[in-house]
């Protein structure tokens, strides 16, 4: 007998989360809770200056008065923001040694990761910067990248090294007052990645962040600052995971890009947080806000493949304020089980000749909610703008929803705006087809969903799209892997 | 006293002239208490978040006409298709007027909602329909419901087909400083019956209108309506207008809507398919300038299997107006095989105009096919040239594209006499005069 | 020591290869096939033998079961089986699925081929022999071999490099589309190939390339059905037998001047003939 659809969807429900494992590494864990004073010892732990402090006080003070929001179309049981730890941090990590010294626990959970440091050295000249649950714990490469003059390290070291950029920086395209998240993370963040390139470099390799969640019971709240000064270019690469844990693990990242004149930004993230069990018990809660702002002639392009979390709220954003600068947004986003994403992005056109693109693939399956919430928005200066925006879903089973929000808002004469939606499924006879040519079904839907997210798929760096593909058949088809 | 308070006052008045212990004012007792709790929409709210009614608030309108009036035909003659003969439920200051309509019980009711909810014979009737597809929520549907009093009334029975078509007209005379309508009408197509309907709502001087109108139709098996809403009123004019439209199995019903004047417009259209083989057309024309404002909100919600939806707005915006779409399109877990198409195309003719558009899938079933497009642009500069070089001034060389943009929204006009009627009112918006009709 | 083991081994083959031939003489066979879709039964009682080497084409008018009976060869689970077995190479295939089917060197070359957007044709084929060769517990072909194969096969049917390239049939004209099939055919090198329809949709030039693809492919170690309405084809494609189907039966079988008879008579006679 072939393989059925009804088969198929047992053996997605029955698929375990790949990268459920819990390295039991010793951590330096506060008390649970949230309090001006925790905010307080968060900094003085961290030995930060008086005006970060202050920044983060500020920050707390704006959130305690504002309300979670609700509109987006996911729900869950809201997180109680006084049983979490705010900080855990592996107890030996010590950002100033050497690889060698590295925990050897640590080592092999990179292993499991995939992201075997010293193969990346070696292999794919990628940089990277490991933060596991709040604390930076290794950055590759720094030293070839220091000749080029580009600064990358984690956030709490830049915070140390070089507080003239971050104080310049830091808030200026999400403000502390942003929203509910935003202003939580600005009070609490505990580490993260910046990177700094100066004027006319070409960055010589990928940029590489891996966040991952360890310890039950703690938030992770990263802080991301990427600039890109005049002329330069950075193509950053961001993957997340977490062990699989019965509860909800709250994820509220906040990334700021700032592209200089004539500058380009490539930042690509592949999110694979454990998105809970079958049942929709656990998981992680990814409410992220990614925010890019675009001077004249740059560029900012978002790639994420979003396979992981239980409920994701994401959309990562550009600002085109420069005349001629572009956004664009490529983005996958894969919902099985119980899962529930709402993701899109906001394209704020406002210089003149401003260009946007959008390529949203929706997959859903199981009993998932997958939506996508745009935004095209052109001012009455933004002369010429152009957006084009395609947003494509794919149902797996009739247990699923797809959603598209896609809001528009022109007030300029000369603007073109395109916007195509299209919902589709996985015909019977495309799989007769496969399966005539030798491809068994679960292959075939592999493939099927591949072409789906072709366009998106091929705006990743190489080795990301490998890993993109691998986890899109992970998330679907169960024991390909 | 602000409006909403005007209007929760005068339902005790309202009271004192309708039947109180007829079942119908049960209707409208719930309803102004719902309303009563809700009030008028705000911006807050997501389905009005490009639509303020702030300013009409403000106004004070009164609720019901101080006294009656009559118009002369000859004086009204060119708001209605008098090319062709048509039966006809004329209305002055929410008020029915007896010589200007010609309404039929020949083998079909065309009639007065007013005769329908209080004469015996139609209760069977008004107990099945009436209020059964209206929201009962929606708070301005709501307000409507409790000052339910008249409108148009029309029953199609099984295999009936009218003579000719209905032209339903809303005269407004100035007579108030300010006047707010509220007509409620009632359409039933039974079973293989078909009808085509004109809606106008007309002021005929410069004093404020408000219109919150209320429309329920029902498309029994295979019936077939066409409903066409010609939107032309003056720039003291407002218009909310709530269409509800409830379909079964095999049922065809189209809406379009021609939005040129008026000051501030909000059409909420909802088709609720409650049938295998249906089908839902909504189609629209918008082209307004100054300060004008369109909102066309339409739901269709495919509930059962194999039906399709069909929708087509175009507009053209210039001065400062603004226009909003937000459409949205329903597909439930069991409503497998659904097609459902929708597109919006724009075109902006001066920097200070606005579109707001917002398409919406909400999609349960896998095996579906639905789409969405949506475009704003300006006209194809090229083809300008084109015309103008082949000798058409640049004016007529706009309009003509301007008609060709809007062509197939027309296309679907099955009243000759109405495509006539239309192309005249386009031309007059955009200033030319073109010597043909599409 | 080397030597003895690699006697064994030969002499194994030798035994494996003659049993093959002995329990089977034909590669496929057809005994008493009845098939249906949603209850109503389309083939009535089919029966046919392929063997190796042979051309066989099977006519006749516009629902008489042709395409049903492609389809059900292939395993398409759209239509039910009712009675009857088909054997190839004297084993019973009721139980595979279509891609066990195809690894074992069952090919259909489909009346409407179906489109895969975003999937390219070359990385279609590569997961389909990869697919073939990891059901027979082969490795992966390596991606050289794999593109000599790609240009060898594709300048057999004379194909547009670019056109590998695209997505799956997917704009595809008509006649790029059946060539594509051959293509592919060429690729998998299958056993039993069954050509549905190919004809249609071709013009001379496209028919004369496709025809010359399957010629060039035919051996004495497989075997082609060809599926057609018209005769055209199989002046291309000659066939060894030709076989009427009618009314889900095959009422009629003969050499390549039945289709010229057939050419020129039409079905008419045939339909009468059955009918008394």
């Amino acid at each position: 007998m072939a393989y059925t659809e009804e088969e198929l969807k047992k053996e997605l429900e029955t698929k375990e989360y790949e990268y459920g494992f819990y390295t039991d590494i010793e951590s330096d864990t506060f008390p649970i809770g949230l309090s001006e004073d925790i905010v307080r010892a968060i900094s003085k732990k961290k030995n930060e200056p008086k005006w970060m402090t202050d920044w983060r006080v500020e920050a707390y003070r704006v959130w305690e008065k504002m309300e979670e929001p609700e509109w987006a179309n996911v729900h869950y049981q809201k997180p109680d923001f006084q049983a979490i730890s705010y900080y855990s941090a592996p107890k030996k990590a010590d950002p100033n040694k050497k690889l060698e010294d590295v925990d050897p626990e640590l080592l092999e959970m990179y292993k499991k990761l995939g992201i075997s440091i010293d193969e990346q050295k070696k292999l794919q000249n990628v940089a990277v910067d490991i933060v596991v649950d709040s604390v930076s714990v290794a950055t590759t490469f720094k030293k070839t990248l220091a000749e080029k003059g580009i600064i990358f390290m984690p956030i709490s070291e830049a915070i140390q090294e070089h507080p003239e950029l971050v104080r310049k920086y830091m808030g200026t395209v999400v403000p502390t007052t942003d929203n509910f998240y935003a202003a939580l993370n600005s009070a609490v963040f505990t580490d993260g990645s910046f990177c700094y390139i100066p004027k006319g470099v070409r960055c010589p390799m990928e940029l590489s962040t891996y966040f991952r969640i360890n310890q039950a019971g703690t938030g992770q709240f990263e802080r991301t600052l990427v600039v890109a000064d005049e002329e330069s270019y950075v193509s950053y690469l961001e993957g997340c995971t977490a062990p699989s844990r019965d509860e909800n693990q709250l994820h509220a990242a906040v990334v700021e890009l700032i592209a200089m004149d004539d500058a380009e930004i490539k930042y690509s993230t592949v999110q694979n947080w454990f998105p809970g069990n079958k049942e929709g018990k656990g998981g992680v809660y990814n409410f992220v806000t990614k925010r890019a702002l675009c001077e004249k002639n740059a560029k900012v392009s978002w790639t994420q493949v979003e396979t992981g979390s239980a409920v994701t709220w994401k959309y990562p954003s550009c600002i085109l304020k420069g005349d001629n600068s572009i956004g664009e947004f490529y983005s996958i986003a894969v919902t099985n089980n119980y899962q529930q994403a709402d993701t899109g992005t906001k394209m704020i056109h406002l210089g003149k000749n401003t260009r946007s693109t959008i390529i949203s693939k929706g997959i859903s399956a199981g009993k998932s909610q997958n939506s996508y919430r745009g935004l095209v928005q052109v001012s009455s200066r933004a002369d010429n703008a152009r957006n084009f925006s395609q947003c494509d879903s794919l149902l797996m089973g009739n247990e699923c929803g797809a959603h598209t929000f896609p809001y528009i808002e022109v007030k300029n004469k000369s603007a073109m705006i395109e916007h195509e939606a299209t919902t589709s499924k996985i015909g019977e006879e495309q799989i007769f087809y496969c399966n005539q040519r030798g491809i068994d079904t679960e292959k075939a839907i592999a493939l099927i969903v591949n072409g789906f997210s072709k366009e998106v798929l091929n705006k990743l760096p190489m080795e990301f799209a490998v890993e993109a593909q691998k986890l899109l058949e992970i998330s679907l088809e169960g024991s390909v892997g | 006293m602000d409006l909403k308070d005007k209007l929760v006052s005068s339902f005790l008045a309202f009271e004192n002239n309708v039947d109180v212990h007829n079942p119908v004012h049960d209707v409208r007792t719930e309803a102004i208490k719902n309303f009563e709790t809700k009030g008028f929409p705000s911006k807050k709210l997501e389905a009005w978040k490009y639509t303020s009614l702030n300013g009409l608030q403000k106004i004070d309108f009164s609720i019901f006409p101080k006294k009656e009036s009559s118009l002369e035909y000859k004086d009204v003659k060119k708001y209605f298709i008098h090319q062709i003969d048509t039966y006809k439920i004329v209305f002055i200051d929410g008020v029915f007027s007896s010589n200007l309509s010609e309404t039929t019980h020949d083998g079909v009711d065309i009639c007065l909602m007013s005769s329908a909810l209080t004469k015996p014979m139609y209760k069977a009737v008004i107990d099945v329909y009436f209020n059964k597809v209206a929201s009962k929520d929606e708070s301005l549907t709501t307000l409507n419901t409790a000052f339910s009093r008249e409108g148009a009334y029309i029953y199609i029975p099984k295999n009936k087909v009218p003579k000719k078509p209905i032209e339903i007209i809303h005269f407004s005379t100035g007579n108030d400083v300010a006047l707010m309508l509220q007509p409620r009408n009632l359409i039933i197509a039974e079973e293989n019956s078909e009808m085509q309907i004109i809606e106008r709502h007309q002021s005929l001087t410069s004093n404020a209108v408000l219109t919150n109108s209320v429309t329920e139709i029902f498309a029994a098996k295979n019936a077939i309506v066409d409903y066409y809403k010609v939107q032309n009123d003056v720039d003291s004019a407002s218009l909310v207008d709530n269409t509800y439209v409830d379909q079964k199995d095999g049922s065809h019903v189209k809406v379009h809507t021609f939005s040129f004047g008026g000051k501030l417009l909000r059409n909420n259209l909802n088709f609720y398919q409650n049938g295998e083989r249906i089908d839902s057309t909504m189609k629209g024309i918008t082209i307004i300038g100054d300060k004008q404002h369109v909102d066309h909100h339409t739901l269709v919600h495919h509930i059962e299997p194999n039906c399709e939806s069909h929708q087509d707005y175009k507009g053209i915006y210039a001065d400062s107006s603004t226009g909003v779409f937000n459409g949205k399109i329903i597909v439930d877990k069991i409503a497998q095989k659904t097609n459902a198409f929708q597109q919006n195309n724009n075109i902006l003719i001066s920097d200070k105009a606005t579109i707001n558009t917002k398409p919406q899938l909400e999609i349960f079933a896998d095996d579906v096919k639905c789409s969405h497009g949506c475009t704003i642009g300006q006209l194809d500069e090229e083809a300008l040239f084109y015309l103008q070089s082949r000798g058409i001034p640049k004016k007529e060389a706009r309009a003509l594209l301007m008609y060709a943009f809007a062509n197939n929204v027309l296309e679907s006009v099955r009243i000759p006499e109405l495509k006539v009627r239309i192309n005249k009112l386009i031309a007059n918006k955009l200033g030319v005069n073109l010597g043909f009709d599409l | 020591m080397l030597g003895v083991f690699r006697l064994i081994k030969i002499t194994l083959k030798k035994e494996k290869n003659n049993k093959e031939h002995k329990s089977s003489d034909k590669m496929l066979k057809i005994k008493d096939l009845h098939a249906s879709v949603e209850g109503k039964g389309i083939l009535k009682g089919i029966n046919l033998e392929v063997g190796a080497g042979e051309v066989h084409a099977i006519m006749g008018p516009n629902g008489s079961g042709k395409s049903t009976l492609a389809s059900v060869i292939a395993g398409n689970e759209t239509y039910e089986v009712t009675a009857g077995d088909i054997f190839l190479n004297g084993e019973n295939i009721e139980d595979l699925s279509p891609e066990e089917r195809a690894h074992n060197g069952v090919f259909l070359s489909f009346q409407y081929p179906v489109e895969i957007p975003g999937v390219s044709v070359t990385n279609f084929m590569k997961t389909a022999i990869n697919e073939s060769r990891k059901a027979k517990g082969l490795e992966d072909m390596p991606a050289k071999d794999m593109l000599k194969l790609i240009r060898e096969k594709s300048e057999l049917l004379e194909i547009d490099r670019k056109f590998l390239s695209r997505s799956l049939n997917e704009g595809f004209s008509g006649g790029e589309k059946k060539r594509n099939e051959i293509f592919q055919m060429a690729m998998l090198e299958p056993k039993l190939a069954i050509l549905d329809e190919t004809d249609s949709g071709l013009d001379i030039d496209a028919l004369r390339i496709v025809a010359n693809g399957v010629n060039k492919l035919k051996s004495k170690d497989n075997a082609v059905v060809v599926i057609t309405h018209y005769q055209r084809l199989l002046e291309y494609i000659v066939p060894d037998f030709v076989h009427v189907l009618y009314n889900g039966k095959i009422v009629k079988s003969g050499t390549k001047e039945l289709a010229m008879e057939l050419e020129e008579k039409g079905y008419d006679w045939i339909k009468q003939e059955a009918a008394v």
